[in-house]
């Protein structure tokens, strides 16, 4: 594996190739925290997929699922990560109303401010959870969301766990 | 409350009954036990009086009452590890969200016809005679209900 470029270093994040993005990757020492990203196959995971080809540096924080649909990622999903360790998830879909699987994501979309309100209603920051739609040869948006996500989380105080 | 067709026809069909704008009492007495619910809608569906419905709200309060092994129960685990207070208060539910909605009760339409209780799947509405409630038994079994699996 080629060793991160010293900018990406510098700037606390790695060149992820693809063969990466696609599994969890290795832990980067400066990760210090954790986000899930449940991507779907056919539109999120092709374009993190074509991030990783043409190797542009992602934060190392982000660990990703792939899921057949968005449609798939319940509220018990998006909880149980962030119960056991996550510090953030967010969930990256086809564009409205491109969805491969008619209205997967626009459920999706509905389930994430489901879970952002219920967030809010026990005085977790709700911004934890988001949701990102993207086509699936746009790698600018979803390197965009990916870092988004990784600054967002960055800024937030540890969730408590018990 | 106006009733259904169906409604007037059973009543029509019992002896002794006078027809009057609310049934309660007719037919048994519905007793629902909210922890076991799990929001699938399927006695709004069967209700023939609309006496259940589905509200636009969810009490997040609900899930911390749902019993262990159940989804909602999966998510109360999950929810009171990361939470910083009680919930606070009930919410507004995205439309395309179905299963976590609170379903609302209305005992005047209700028929007493027992429709819900057959279609629950896990046992959160019972119906009982009216007699046994009438006679000042409980209403509510002291355990607040079992989970039944079918």
């Amino acid at each position: 594996m080629p060793s991160a470029s010293p900018v990406a270093e510098a700037s606390g994040e790695a060149a992820v190739p693809a063969a990466q993005v696609a599994s969890a990757g290795p832990v980067a020492e400066d990760a210090a925290r954790t986000i899930i990203g449940f991507f779907c196959r056919e539109c999120a995971y092709a374009a993190a997929d074509a991030t990783g080809n043409s190797r542009i540096p992602l934060p190392a924080t982000v660990r990703s699922v792939l899921v057949p649909c968005t449609g798939r990622v319940g509220p018990l999903h998006v909880l149980a990560a962030l119960a056991e360790g996550a510090d953030g998830v967010f969930v990256a879909g086809c564009l409205e109303g491109q969805c491969h699987h008619r209205e997967g994501n626009l459920s999706a979309l509905d389930r994430i401010a489901f879970v952002q309100r219920l967030l809010e209603s026990v005085g977790v920051e709700p911004e934890r959870v988001q949701m990102f739609t993207m086509s699936a040869a746009d790698s600018p948006r979803f390197v965009a969301a990916t870092r988004a996500m990784h600054a967002t989380i960055s800024g937030l105080p540890r969730l408590p766990r018990r | 409350m106006p009733l259904t067709a169906r409604g007037r026809l059973i009543l029509g069909s019992l002896p002794g009954v006078v027809p009057s704008t609310t049934t309660d009492g007719i037919g048994c007495v519905i007793v629902r036990h909210e922890r076991l619910c799990i929001g699938c809608g399927r006695c709004v569906q069967v209700c023939p009086s609309a006496a259940l419905a589905e509200s636009s709200r969810f009490d997040p309060l609900q899930l911390y009452e749902a019993p262990a092994g159940t989804t909602r129960g999966a998510l109360a685990v999950a929810l009171r590890r990361i939470a910083r207070h009680e919930p606070a208060g009930s919410f507004e539910v995205p439309s395309r969200v179905r299963t976590f909605r609170t379903i609302e009760f209305d005992k005047a339409r209700c028929l007493g016809c027992g429709a819900c209780t057959r279609a629950c799947p896990t046992g959160a509405l019972t119906a009982r005679p009216v007699e046994l409630c009438e006679a000042g038994g409980p209403a509510v079994p002291a355990d607040g209900g079992s989970p039944v699996r079918r």
